[in-house]
């Protein structure tokens, strides 16, 4: 019986598949027949999306059908809205952006109205009952707010020394991240044999499970068995002078948790950077640097006047990001620090957060910090894309 | 043309393939955080109990969570109306979903006088009992390895350090002992044995004699007798114990198939031995596994579930339970067949089970942990000195259950 | 002249072997780590961790892997995930691609504050959405579906790759679609046929990380299925970690299974990575 359910199974998913593929060669035959009219290419823009979408959901039956109904009347709102409200003028580009951002709507607005409401209100361990049964929540205004500045999550540790922290953790993870990143790059991008293969070799951290990656670096830096100190100790045997510098075996996690951490992250995150930059530098026409050759600029000077400005419009996006990404995560520090010493020494303001509201279930102060955390995150950004601008216009 | 058709076929085939909607009432969800190996057992006796005549037509789904994650969607799923019928943990959420009105007080449904009475305690906030029990135990114990150790285990620390001043060193043992010392459940044992505990009704007691004695132990076993690793988690201890490395461990009833399966013939169990020093045998928390209703069960279930929860802890189930996973039973009945009392290994279990003491349910114990965790971990690694530590470790409980109850 | 250019070639070749010993000094460090795991998902026992730094370890045995594809329903998992994840991939990309399009070439009311929006939609940690994303799903009916998996995923790279591609299309110079468009092509037809061809390295990035992101993920997973025959992999493997005892043995040789596909997806990628500009039609 079980056989005969797995293979009814197996043919359902063929079937779904075989219908991708006719969806998919369809839309191929009708867009070398019309691709030429002007309404063909926002219509299969709106279509195909959400097509796909239907098929591959496709084992919820109908409802699937409704949510899609829904999603393309979505985007014939926005389509009329500006055909009609706007004159037309934008209808383009409003049209090429409504399907992410119809998703977008979709998955984050909710959600980050959701906090904010909590902010302003008192909902924790006490309260939780009274929401559940009535669905209202006592009005605090700006209390929690208040309280994200002058008290802190953890014990020994205050807010502002928290804010430092995770700062020099954010900054100095995005760092190696993009100096790494770079250099990696810099040295696949000539033409040497075997350079797929290393590429490949070398995004393993980022390939690998992040839980599994992490776990087997913490083991590497055990005070005992890690990696890290083994070499350390047969280095000292081979150069006894080092350990008049000061050089020994260290207990990584109890005595450095948050270099560690760092160490650990950088890790992860030079692979992510490589293969971004190294796009970049697909994107730069090797004629620049004929011509730089033929002024007789040295290697340095190239890499200085050519690539780094080249490569920013690239690299931008991936810098900005990643900043935004090592401020809120928490992955590596919960993995490393988690489970053993248990001290806070590692906590950046985020794991602090956390333990706010999932260990102390206090989740209007948690989500009055999570605002606040955005709040930060959103000026740094518009700051640095001020800067950005800037920058692009003096060139 | 034929593009629309295609896409009409695609369309229909995939309206055709609309699910039949079950028969809710009838459908029993279970969420649970066990260990893998306990997964099949659970599903026997599910499996056993949908094929009694009278429950027909009865499914029940089972998911796991891990235990972080089960709070979480749990909370989650009974704030958004959609919780499981059923819960299977430990105790120790069992305070937040009580005090948060997830789960509902099972007085008046099941005799709770059938079970154990520590294990029914464990489970005991504001007078009412929130779970119904499915094991006994989840306390700590001593393993050791007969290979390194001979069949005769210490029975004191003196013994115990005794040992590994003398025949341990000889054995080139990485370590003596090992234990997650940076765990406060691995420490609540010592600090019984010093004659403190953590909770007093639902008052932190942690500024006391008591802890200081128990952190001092822990820095002279480290820094000064070297009995255990500088560094150990969990996973490091319980390979440092299957490797042989390390001749003694501590460590939960959980563990104990596992190290017979690993050790063979030179598996050894004992209660953790008595403190010289005060004459006292330390004391782990005990508290077991229990099924909680969700307040959120349909009323018309409830008697399903009664059902259900009678027939997983019949005295019957309860032995079969504890020769899968040698996990003692809770049933008082049970505890009492011969399968169990004859066997040597639930013997000793039992012995430290009676031990030791109720794990505290009440929510305050988070804070508790919490705090202990950290300073712990300050004092054992010389960041604190110890007063110092274990005075903090008071306040800031205290601060932290005043910002949670506020 | 010929002594120079000998000098030359000899300072390219010296510059290469560099360059390899580099590159292999860290594709070591990479490489090392997937070792171990390699070694614990041999070993028997469940050990995460050993004291010995051997890679085959003693008594090394494939029971794990036998294990793990006999008595889970680990082909199952990947199925799942590899489905959600094409999916998500092909439906990221595509709709990333358009909307970077809008973004770099038109001028419209509200452009600056579009791009701060896809930004800041990565801001709020993304535990604390846990709660929110459980109360949507289950207004939207997506519960247990790969439907909702697809969604969720597909719009959370959506900042990302839009960005990345935007930043891409500004490279490439206004005049090529110029030319096209003095030919007589659309707007769209000249995106469709002279700005996708050409960014295939920035497009190929986006799929990139498309893909490992929706391949890796755990907390929407966590939030939307509970069956576990609709698991992705993910979730599967979690499946052997309790609260204390974690079978090791298996997840590590689950981990060493699930990182192939991406890394065979690495080394196909190699042929997108590189080419765009420097091969394609137009120099400067």
């Amino acid at each position: 019986m079980n056989i005969l359910t797995s293979i009814g199974e197996v043919s359902w998913f063929i079937l779904l598949v075989a219908a991708g593929v006719a969806a998919l060669v369809g839309y191929l035959y009708s867009h070398f027949k019309f691709y030429s009219r002007s309404w063909f290419f926002p219509a299969v823009l709106a279509v195909f999306p959400a097509l796909a979408l239907a098929v591959f959901g496709g084992l919820l039956g109908g409802y699937a059908f409704k949510l899609w109904l829904s999603f393309l009347a979505a985007e014939a709102a926005i389509a009329v809205f500006f055909r009609y409200v706007v004159k037309g003028r934008h209808t383009v580009p409003y049209l090429l952006l409504a399907p992410a951002f119809v998703g977008l709507a979709l998955l984050l607005v909710y959600p980050f109205v959701f906090e904010v409401y909590l902010s302003f209100h008192d909902l924790k361990l006490t309260t939780i009952m009274m929401w559940k049964n009535t669905g209202t929540l006592p009005f605090v205004g700006i209390d929690q707010y208040i309280k994200v500045f002058t008290t802190s999550p953890l014990s020994e540790t205050t807010f502002w020394q928290l804010l430092l922290r995770t700062l020099v953790w954010t900054f100095s993870n995005v760092f190696f991240h993009v100096l790494g990143g770079f250099i990696l790059a810099l040295m696949l991008n000539n033409s040497i044999r075997f350079k797929g293969f290393y590429r490949t070799l070398l995004v393993i951290p980022w390939a690998m499970p992040q839980v599994v990656a992490v776990l087997a670096m913490r083991g590497e830096f055990h005070a005992t068995n890690g990696f890290v100190n083994i070499v350390i100790t047969r280095l000292l045997g081979f150069f006894p002078f080092l350990s008049h510098l000061g050089v020994a075996p260290v207990q990584w996690l109890t005595d450095y948790p948050l270099l560690t951490c760092t160490l650990i992250n950088i890790w992860l995150g030079i692979p992510f950077m490589m293969v971004v930059i190294l796009g970049g530098l697909q994107s730069i026409s090797s004629s620049y640097y004929d011509a730089a050759d033929i002024d007789g600029a040295s290697y340095f000077q190239k890499l200085r006047y050519i690539t780094l400005p080249l490569v920013r419009p690239v690299m931008m996006p991936a810098v900005t990001l990643g900043t935004v990404w090592t401020f809120n995560n928490i992955n590596v520090i919960y993995l490393v620090t988690g489970q053993a010493g248990g001290t806070e020494q590692a906590d950046i303001l985020v794991s602090a957060l956390y333990k706010a509201a999932f260990t102390y279930n206090r989740y209007s102060y948690s989500a009055a910090f999570a605002i606040v955390v955005f709040a930060m995150l959103f000026f740094f950004s518009v700051f640095y894309l001020k800067s950005f601008d800037a920058a692009k216009d003096e060139r | 043309m034929k593009t629309k058709l295609l896409i009409l076929a695609a369309a229909g085939a995939l309206a055709a393939c609309s699910r039949p909607v079950a028969d809710t009432s009838k459908t029993i969800v279970v969420w649970e955080q066990e260990d893998a190996q306990v997964a099949p057992y659970i599903d026997s006796v599910f499996e056993a109990f949908k094929k009694l005549p009278e429950n027909a037509g009865i499914e029940i789904t089972r998911t796991h969570y891990q235990t972080e994650d089960l709070r979480s969607q749990f909370q989650a799923a009974s704030l958004a109306g959609v919780p499981p019928d059923l819960l299977l943990g430990p105790s120790d959420t069992a305070g937040l979903y009580a005090v948060s009105g997830f789960i509902m007080p099972l007085d008046g449904l099941f005799d709770f006088s059938r079970y154990n009475k520590p294990v029914v305690e464990a489970i005991t906030l504001d007078g009412h009992s929130w779970g119904v029990p499915v094991s006994n135990g989840n306390h700590l114990m001593m393993f050791y390895n007969k290979r390194l150790v001979g069949s005769s285990p210490p029975k004191t620390t003196d013994e115990l350090f005794a040992f590994c001043a003398g025949p341990a060193k000889q054995l080139k043992l990485q370590r003596c002992m090992a234990f997650d010392m940076g765990e406060p459940f691995w420490m609540m044992p010592w600090l019984g044995a010093f004659g403190g505990w953590p909770m007093d009704g639902k008052k932190p007691t942690l500024d006391t004699q008591a802890m200081r004695d128990t952190v001092n132990f822990y820095l002279d076993l480290k820094y000064e007798k070297k009995y255990v690793p500088m560094e150990c988690d969990y996973n490091c201890m319980d390979s440092m114990f299957k490797e042989g490395q390390a001749a003694f461990i501590i460590n939960g009833d959980w563990a104990i198939s596992m190290y017979q399966k690993q050790l063979k013939k030179d598996f050894g169990l004992c209660v953790i031995p008595k403190l010289s020093k005060t004459g006292l045998y330390p004391s782990p928390m005990v508290s077991g596994k229990y099924f909680m209703v969700s307040a959120g069960a349909k009323p018309e279930k409830l008697a399903i579930l009664k059902r259900l929860l009678e027939f997983y802890t019949s005295k019957e189930n309860q032995v079969k339970q504890y020769q899968a996973l040698t996990r003692l039973p809770a049933l008082k009945a049970a505890g009492a067949a011969p399968e169990i009392t004859s066997d040597e290994v639930s013997r000793i279990s039992l012995d430290q089970i009676l031990k030791g003491r109720p794990m505290p349910m009440a929510t305050e114990m988070r804070a508790v942990w919490d705090s202990a965790r950290n300073y712990l971990g300050m004092a054992t690694t010389r960041k604190l000195d110890v007063d110092t530590a274990v005075r903090k470790m008071q306040e800031n409980t205290d601060k932290k259950i005043a910002e949670m109850n506020q | 002249m010929k002594k120079e250019l000998s000098a030359a070639a000899k300072r390219k070749r010296l510059n290469h072997l560099l360059i390899h010993a580099g590159i292999i000094l860290f594709a070591a460090a990479c490489v090392y780590p997937l070792l171990r795991i390699f070694s614990v998902s041999l070993r028997p026992g469940d050990k995460l961790v050993s004291m010995d730094l051997a890679i085959i370890p003693a008594g090394a045995t494939f029971i794990s892997y036998t294990k793990l594809l006999g008595d889970t329903m680990f082909l199952r998992w990947l199925w799942n995930s590899l489905l959600i994840t094409l999916a998500t991939s092909f439906i990221g990309v595509s709709l990333a691609s358009t909307a970077a399009y809008a973004f770099s070439r038109f001028r419209f009311p509200g452009k600056k504050a579009g791009m701060i929006l896809l930004l800041s939609s990565q801001m709020i940690p993304a535990g604390m959405l846990i709660l929110p994303l459980f109360l949507m799903i289950m207004k939207l009916k997506l519960m247990n579906t790969y439907l909702g998996m697809i969604i969720a995923y597909s719009v959370s790279s959506l900042p990302f790759s839009i960005w990345i591609l935007k930043g891409y299309y500004d490279t490439i110079p206004r005049s090529l679609e110029e030319a096209a468009l003095v030919d007589g092509t659309s707007q769209v037809g000249a995106f469709w046929r002279i700005i996708l061809p050409l960014s295939t390295p920035a497009l190929s990035i986006a799929f990139l990380f498309n893909f490992t992101t929706a391949w890796n993920e755990y907390l929407v997973a966590r939030v939307v299925l509970f069956s576990s025959k609709q698991y992705t992999w993910t979730l599967g493997l979690f499946e052997l970690q309790g609260q204390y005892i974690t079978q090791w043995g298996m997840f590590a040789a689950g981990s060493m299974l699930v990182t192939i596909p991406v890394l065979c997806v690495f080394l196909y990628s190699s042929k997108w990575l590189i080419s765009g500009l420097t091969l394609g039609s137009v120099k400067g």
